[in-house]
């Protein structure tokens, strides 16, 4: 044990726990480790991720979706899209996958604390927020008014949405949706992210902004942002890149001097606008 | 000064090489490669700048991190470490100098130190051999090095007339000495010859070139085939992947499939560098991923690290295909800092 400790290369075999269809092509993965969800993902923070192996094709870096204080099962949302999220996806329950984790830095939860915060979600970029929006929700009296804008391009694709009328039914919690392209039983909003980022028209005042999507939608959302008087320590992303260490070695996720890997994979913008090279 | 014999250096590497592997520089179909070889016979004692540096006897092109055997959807892992004791003969101080660069990303204090690193250095005693002079392509001095540097080796070797000048620099090449005879002399070796210094701007400098077009103009000729990451002491980018367990290795049941998980090298040159799954490739253009290379070696690495990522070893010239040459690189944006205009006196 103290050997695969060291070695932060080893993964930690797990048992696929549960398997669940969210979305076409997205599932989420309940992970147990062989020996337990130990030490290590018990202190697992909102924002932090870890790597998944599909032995056999490789392994590759997701968001932790999951919060230790609601349970230790490890979940992970994860969209069919590559090598190894295809072979993710041919398992079933009771295989087995490889861990290596928690990895990264964490939303500065402590610090939005008394804080308004708008948390905004876009399509599988938004798996990683669940553990944001779960640690609001269950130390609701920690923090001020929650406004959550959720898109996709199709209500098929909008993640979580057996736990909506939780988030709607918390205190002091709005949840506004919005699709692309609705179907004839869609009777949310229609558009993009950032036209109902205009409609609801947040204030900046005491307010705290987490974006996590795909980068083009952060970059518009977080221009949104800007102009609508967010500053840039008021603003929070997480950043996305190929990896094949998570541990700051491979070299593969560098924005200039920065790794998302160690550095990130939470930014405020305060830290990105200081990046040299673009996200996008 | 201590002098050890020629004689004496061939009969202390036979002896290593009966006790441990021996890697030197061996002349291979016209090129010089470090191998690991049986004997001082096999090596090239009088030879200019291998054609790739000594960093695969530490971080290997290919390398196996862990077998893995599955059976349906049963999986076993077996951790892969190392184990052989290693001696590196002809270690040149350029390549000793990026032994260090990959020594503060792998074994640092900034990130986790990696322990197939780990065990390959601590196994490892490097021989360095002084360069007589500098290759053509050499610029060692302009970053921070000079070819009879004898730090960052275990034992340090000179060529003098009577043999070579010798100089344990730590305990571990002080005891491969053990036994020796060796000579007293006054006197110093007589010192290497020198190529001119090649301009390299002050760190401070790269920053504001970021977005400069030269970068494009230099990607127009790059074919992202990734050859100067390779010979480069210090390029240190890896992908890893599961293969299947090479033929010929154990694979006792036949029921179960028998893998490997593999690190192999990498470039930031390499046109799928970041490409990710789904398509979006952020570092698209040629341009940004030559400018990243360079970036890396000159301004990423130093805030990251401290030193230079470039031991001017010149490699990355002699192989380029299209002639990306760092040292005109280095001119190109030494010549791009603006220069301070002092306010005018005045009359």
């Amino acid at each position: 044990m103290n050997r695969a400790r060291a070695n932060r290369m080893m993964p930690q075999l797990a048992r696929l726990v549960t398997v669940r269809d969210m979305a076409p092509e997205i599932k989420m993965f309940g992970v147990e480790l062989l020996n337990g969800n130990g030490a290590e993902f018990a202190g697992t923070r909102p924002g932090q991720f870890a790597f998944i192996s599909a032995f056999g094709t490789g392994e590759a870096p997701f968001g932790i979706a999951s919060t230790p204080g609601r349970g230790p099962v490890l979940e992970f949302a994860v969209q069919r899209l590559g090598a190894v999220t295809t072979a993710l996806h041919e398992l079933g329950e009771g295989n087995m996958v490889g861990i290596r984790g928690p990895l990264g830095n964490c939303f500065p939860m402590k610090a939005f604390e008394e804080k308004d915060l708008l948390v905004l979600g876009g399509g599988v970029g938004g798996a990683p927020l669940r553990p944001v929006l779960h640690t609001i929700l269950d130390n609701r009296a920690d923090y001020g008014h929650l406004t959550i804008l959720w898109a996709a391009r199709h209500p098929s694709l909008l993640l979580y949405r057996e736990e909506y009328d939780d988030w709607r039914s918390a205190a002091s919690t709005e949840l506004h949706l919005t699709v692309d392209e609705p179907d004839q039983d869609w009777d949310g909003d229609v558009g993009l992210i950032t036209e109902l980022l205009q409609k609801i028209d947040p204030s900046p005042r005491n307010t705290v902004a987490i974006t996590c999507g795909p980068p083009v939608m952060i970059y518009y959302v977080d221009r949104l942002l800007a102009e609508m008087g967010f500053a840039p320590d008021q603003r929070y992303v997480t950043l996305e890149a190929r990896m094949h260490c998570g541990l700051g070695q491979c070299g593969r996720c560098n924005l200039g001097e920065k790794l998302i890997c160690v550095d990130g994979p939470v930014f405020s913008m305060a830290e990105v606008e200081q990046m040299r090279e673009s996200y996008l | 000064m201590k002098i050890i014999s020629q004689g004496a250096l061939t009969e202390l590497l036979d002896q290593v090489a009966r006790e441990k592997r021996l890697i030197a520089p061996v002349e291979e179909a016209g090129t010089i490669r470090y191998r690991p070889v049986g004997g001082s016979g096999e090596i090239a004692f009088d030879f200019a700048r291998p054609l790739l540096s000594i960093k695969e006897a530490f971080f290997p092109p290919t390398e196996t991190l862990l077998t893995i055997a599955r059976n349906g959807g049963q999986v076993t892992l077996q951790e892969v470490m190392p184990e052989e004791e290693q001696v590196i003969f002809g270690v040149r101080p350029c390549d000793a100098r990026g032994v260090k660069a990959l020594d503060a990303v792998f074994s640092g204090e900034r990130v986790p130190p990696d322990p197939y690193y780990g065990r390959r250095r601590q196994q490892t005693t490097l021989i360095g051999l002084a360069c007589r002079e500098m290759g053509e392509t050499c610029f060692c001095t302009s970053v921070g090095g000079a070819p009879d540097e004898a730090g960052n080796v275990d034992l340090m070797l000179t060529e003098v007339e009577d043999g070579y000048a010798v100089e344990a620099i730590t305990s571990r090449g002080e005891s491969l000495l053990q036994g020796m005879t060796l000579t007293d002399v006054t006197g110093a070796p007589s010192p290497p010859r020198l190529n001119d210094p090649v301009p390299v701007p002050a760190a401070g400098a790269w920053a504001e070139q970021f977005e400069d077009a030269f970068w494009a103009a230099l990607g127009e000729r790059c074919l992202s085939c990734r050859l100067c990451a390779y010979v480069c002491p210090t390029c240190r980018c890896f992908d890893v992947r599961d293969e299947p367990l090479p033929a010929g290795q154990t694979q006792p049941d036949p029921q179960t499939q028998y893998l490997e998980r593999v690190r192999c090298w990498d470039s930031c040159t390499g046109a799928n560098y970041r490409r990710v799954a789904g398509g979006h490739n952020p570092r698209a253009e040629e341009g940004e991923r030559l400018r990243n290379r360079f970036f890396c070696k000159f301004d990423f690495y130093p805030q990251q690290y401290g030193p230079l990522a470039c031991t001017g070893c010149g490699r990355c010239i002699d192989v380029c295909p299209v002639n990306v040459d760092v040292t005109e690189v280095l001119a190109a944006v030494a010549a791009m800092v603006p220069v301070k205009i002092p306010e005018e006196v005045s009359a």
